[in-house]
C-alpha cells in the first residue's frame, strides 16, 4: 500500500491540477502532497518487511526505504521553498499549477524508479521523470532555457535508449544461454552470470553508460551544466537531488545484481567514467566564473566520486552511501541559495558578488556551510565518504587511481574555495536596497542544513541499520 | 538475404548522403514501414495483442505519424530544402562506410550462424551506429532529432530479433513514451530558435521559482 501511495498519489494530484477550477489550490496541493509523501516515506523507512507489491513490480526493501526517505523530504523542502517564493512574489502564482503538476508527476515517477523491482519498469519511470523535467527547465520567454531543455531531453533520450539497448542485450544473453528472459530484479541474481557472454558484456556496458549519462558522468555530461544553470533553482534542486538519486538507485540495483561474475567490466567502466568526470569538472571549475555552472560542475565531480566509490566496491559502500545522502542535501542547499543570490544581484558572475555575509546573511551562511560540505570538510558525510574511498583505493592497491583522485580533489578544493570564499567574506561591491530575507523564506534551506550537520555528527541507529543493510546488499552479502 | 532487410539497409544509408530534410523523413518513414512488414511476415496470423501493438507502433506511429508530424512543423516553418544530417565531406562518408562494415563484423560476433537473424542484427547495429554518427556531426535540432529517432528505430529492430515480449502494460507504456517523446520533438522543433533570434524578453530571475 505504501508503495502504491508513494507513486500514485502525487501523479493523480498532479493530473488534477490540469483542471482549471483546481489550479488556484496549486500551492496547497503541492505542499500538502509533499508532506504526506514525506510522512509515508519516513514511516516506510521504519518498516521491517520486504513487501512485494504491484504483481511483483515494486518492492520495499532496505535500499528503496533509504532512498524514499531521502528524496521525499527533499521534495518537501523544495515545495516549501516554492511556497515561500509564491507568498513573497504573488505574480508567480499564475503559472504555479504547471510547476506543481509536473513536479508532482516527477516525484511520483522517481518514487516508482526507486521502488521498482523490474528493470524495464524502472526505465519507464526514468523516462517519465525526463519527459516532465524537460518543460520544467523552460522559463517562459527565455530562449536559452528552451535550448538547455532541448539538450537535456536529447541527451536523456540517448542515455535512456542506451539503457534500453543494454536491457535488450541482457535479455538476449539469457535467451542465448537457454533461460527464459526476465528483468525482475529478485529473479535476476541466479541468471546474472550469463552477462559474461557476447550479448551480455556489451549489454551491461551500455546499461552502465546510459545510466552514467543520466547521472551527468563523462563522456556524455555536457547537458548538465547548461540545464542546471538555465533551469529555475527549484527545478535544478529537483534534478540534482531527486532525479539524480532515482537514477542512482537503478545503477545500484544493476551493480548489486551483476557485480558477481562481471566485477572487472563494472569496475573498469565506472572507474574510467568517474575519473574522466573528475578531470573535466576540475578543469571547468577552474575556468568558469559562473556561480550556477560552478555548482553544476561540482555536481559532476560528486557524480565522479560516487562512480569511483562504486567501482572500488567492498569497504567503501557505507561511507559512499553517507556521501550520497549528504550530497543530495548539499545540492539542494546550494542550488536554492544560488538562485536567491542570482535573483538579488541579477548576475551569476562570481566576480560581481561579494560580501554576502553582510548583504544576505542567510544566503551567506548557506553558501559557506554548503561549500564546506561540498569540499569534503569534516564533520560532513562527504568527508567520511571520500576518506573511505581513499582508504579502499590504498588497501586494494590502486595507487595510480589514489594519486589521481587526490590531485583532482585538491584541485577542485582550491578552485572552488578561491571563488566562493571571497563571495561570502569579501567587501560588498555595491549598495543594494532589497527587501529583508525572512526566516520563513530561509526555513527550507535551514532544515536541509540542520539535517546535513546532524548527519555529520550523529547517525541515528535506525538510519545506521538501514545503511548497513544497503551496504551489505551492494557488497553481495544479501539484502 | 531477405529483400526487406536489404531495403531497410537502403533506407538507413541513402538519407545519409542525400542532404534534404524530406529524404530524412522519408527514410524514417520507410524504416518504420519496413520493420512493420518484417513483423507481418514473421507473424502472419497476428494472433496476439503483442503483435498488434508492435505493428501499430511500427507502421502507424513510426512509419506514418512521426514523419508526418515533423513534416508539418518544417513545412509550416518554410524550412529550406537542404539539410545535411552528416557533414557532406569525404571524411564523414568514409566514416559511414566504415561504420556499416563494423556493424556487419560485430553482428558476426553476436550471432555466429550466418543467415537472416545475423543480417537482422547487423542492420540493427548499423542503424544504431549511423544514428550516433548523425548525432556526432549535428548541431541543428532537426538533425539531432533524426539521429535520436534513428537510434530508437534501431532498437525497435533489434527487439524484433528476440522472441520475448514485455508484459502488455509495459509494451503499451513504451509506445506511449515514444509518442510523448515525439510530441516534445515537434514542440522543440516548432519553438527552438537561437537565443540571439529570441524576440521575447526573458523573465527576470526574481520572477522564477
Amino acid at each position: 500500500m505504501t508503495s502504491l501511495a508513494l507513486v500514485f498519489i502525487p501523479i493523480v494530484v498532479g493530473l488534477l491540477l490540469a483542471i482549471p477550477r483546481l489550479r488556484a489550490h496549486a500551492v496547497r496541493a503541492l505542499v500538502g502532497t509533499a508532506l504526506s509523501l514525506s510522512t509515508l516515506a519516513l514511516a516506510g523507512a521504519l518498516l521491517p518487511s520486504q513487501e512485494l507489491s504491484l504483481w511483483g513490480y515494486a518492492r520495499l526493501d532496505a535500499m528503496s526505504r533509504l532512498f524514499l526517505a531521502l528524496i521525499n523530504p527533499i521534495f518537501l523542502g523544495v515545495s516549501a521553498y516554492v511556497a515561500s517564493r509564491v507568498s513573497a512574489t504573488p505574480a508567480l502564482q499564475r503559472d504555479l499549477w504547471r510547476f506543481a503538476g509536473l513536479a508532482l508527476t516527477l516525484i511520483g515517477a522517481a518514487n516508482a524508479a526507486v521502488l521498482g523491482n523490474h528493470l524495464l519498469m524502472q526505465w519507464l519511470a526514468l523516462e517519465v521523470t525526463t519527459l516532465v523535467a524537460a518543460p520544467l527547465i523552460v522559463r517562459p520567454g527565455d530562449g536559452r532555457s528552451r535550448l538547455a531543455s532541448w539538450r537535456y531531453l536529447l541527451f536523456s533520450s540517448v542515455g535512456l535508449s542506451l539503457v534500453l539497448l543494454g536491457l535488450l542485450c541482457l535479455s538476449r544473453a539469457m535467451l542465448a544461454a537457454g533461460h527464459e528472459p526476465t528483468l525482475f530484479l529478485d529473479r535476476l541474481p541466479e541468471l546474472a552470470a550469463v552477462a559474461a557472454s557476447p550479448w551480455g558484456e556489451p549489454g551491461l556496458a551500455l546499461l552502465i553508460l546510459g545510466l552514467g549519462t543520466k547521472l551527468g558522468l563523462a563522456p556524455m555530461y555536457t547537458w548538465l551544466p547548461e540545464a542546471y544553470d538555465e533551469a529555475p533553482p527549484a527545478v535544478t534542486a529537483l534534478l540534482g537531488a531527486v532525479q539524480f538519486n532515482a537514477v542512482l538507485v537503478v545503477l545500484l540495483r544493476v551493480i548489486a545484481v551483476y557485480r558477481p561474475g562481471n566485477a572487472r567490466l563494472i569496475t573498469a567502466e565506472l572507474m574510467l567514467m568517474g575519473l574522466a568526470s573528475m578531470v573535466v569538472s576540475a578543469i571547468s571549475i577552474i575556468a568558469t566564473r559562473n556561480m550556477m555552472r560552478l555548482i553544476a560542475y561540482a555536481a559532476i565531480n560528486h557524480a565522479g566520486v560516487i562512480a569511483i566509490g562504486l567501482a572500488v566496491g567492498k569497504g567503501t559502500t557505507y561511507g559512499l552511501l553517507l556521501y550520497v545522502i549528504s550530497n543530495a542535501f548539499i545540492k539542494a542547499i546550494l542550488f536554492l541559495t544560488a538562485g536567491k543570490i542570482k535573483a538579488h544581484y541579477r548576475t551569476e558572475d562570481t566576480r560581481e558578488i561579494s560580501g554576502l555575509i553582510e548583504d544576505l546573511p542567510y544566503s551567506g551562511v548557506f553558501l559557506l556551510v554548503g561549500t564546506l560540505a561540498l569540499l569534503g570538510f569534516p564533520p560532513f558525510g562527504s568527508f567520511f565518504g571520500e576518506l573511505s574511498i581513499l582508504s579502499a583505493l590504498v588497501s586494494s592497491g590502486q595507487l595510480f587511481v589514489f594519486a589521481a583522485f587526490c590531485v583532482l580533489i585538491t584541485t577542485t578544493f582550491i578552485a572552488t574555495g578561491r571563488t566562493f570564499f571571497p563571495m561570502v567574506w569579501g567587501m560588498p561591491k555595491q549598495e543594494h536596497a532589497w527587501q529583508k530575507q525572512t526566516f520563513l523564506s530561509a526555513s527550507p534551506k535551514l532544515a536541509f542544513l540542520i539535517v546535513l550537520v546532524i548527519l555529520g555528527l550523529y547517525i541515528p541507529p535506525a538510519l545506521s541499520g538501514l545503511l548497513e543493510r544497503v551496504a551489505a546488499s551492494l557488497e553481495g552479502e544479501g539484502s | 538475404m531477405n529483400p526487406l532487410l536489404i531495403a531497410l539497409l537502403g533506407a538507413l544509408v541513402i538519407p545519409l548522403f542525400v542532404g534534404t530534410w524530406r529524404t530524412s523523413l522519408l527514410g524514417l518513414s520507410a524504416q518504420g514501414l519496413l520493420m512493420a512488414a518484417l513483423v507481418q511476415r514473421a507473424a502472419a496470423s497476428l494472433d496476439t495483442a503483442h503483435d498488434w501493438i508492435t505493428l501499430v507502433d511500427l507502421a502507424l506511429i513510426r512509419g506514418v505519424a512521426m514523419p508526418l508530424a515533423l513534416y508539418a512543423v518544417l513545412k509550416a516553418q518554410g524550412a529550406r530544402a537542404r539539410n545535411d544530417v552528416i557533414p557532406p565531406n569525404l571524411f564523414y562518408w568514409t566514416l559511414a562506410l566504415a561504420v556499416g562494415l563494423a556493424a556487419f563484423n560485430f553482428a558476426e560476433r553476436l550471432v555466429s550462424e550466418p543467415g537472416e537473424p545475423q543480417t537482422l542484427v547487423a542492420v540493427a547495429v548499423a542503424g544504431l551506429l549511423f544514428g550516433f554518427l548523425v548525432l556526432s556531426g549535428s548541431l541543428e535540432p532537426f538533425s539531432q532529432m533524426v539521429g535520436a529517432l534513428r537510434i530508437e528505430n534501431a532498437i525497435a529492430l533489434l527487439e524484433l530479433s528476440g522472441h520475448d515480449h514485455p508484459a502488455l502494460g509495459l509494451q503499451l507504456a513504451m509506445s506511449a513514451i515514444f509518442v510523448a517523446t515525439l510530441g516534445f520533438f515537434c514542440w522543440y522543433l516548432a519553438t527552438l530558435k537561437e537565443p540571439a533570434e529570441e524576440s521575447v524578453e526573458s523573465a527576470p530571475d526574481s520572477l522564477s521559482l
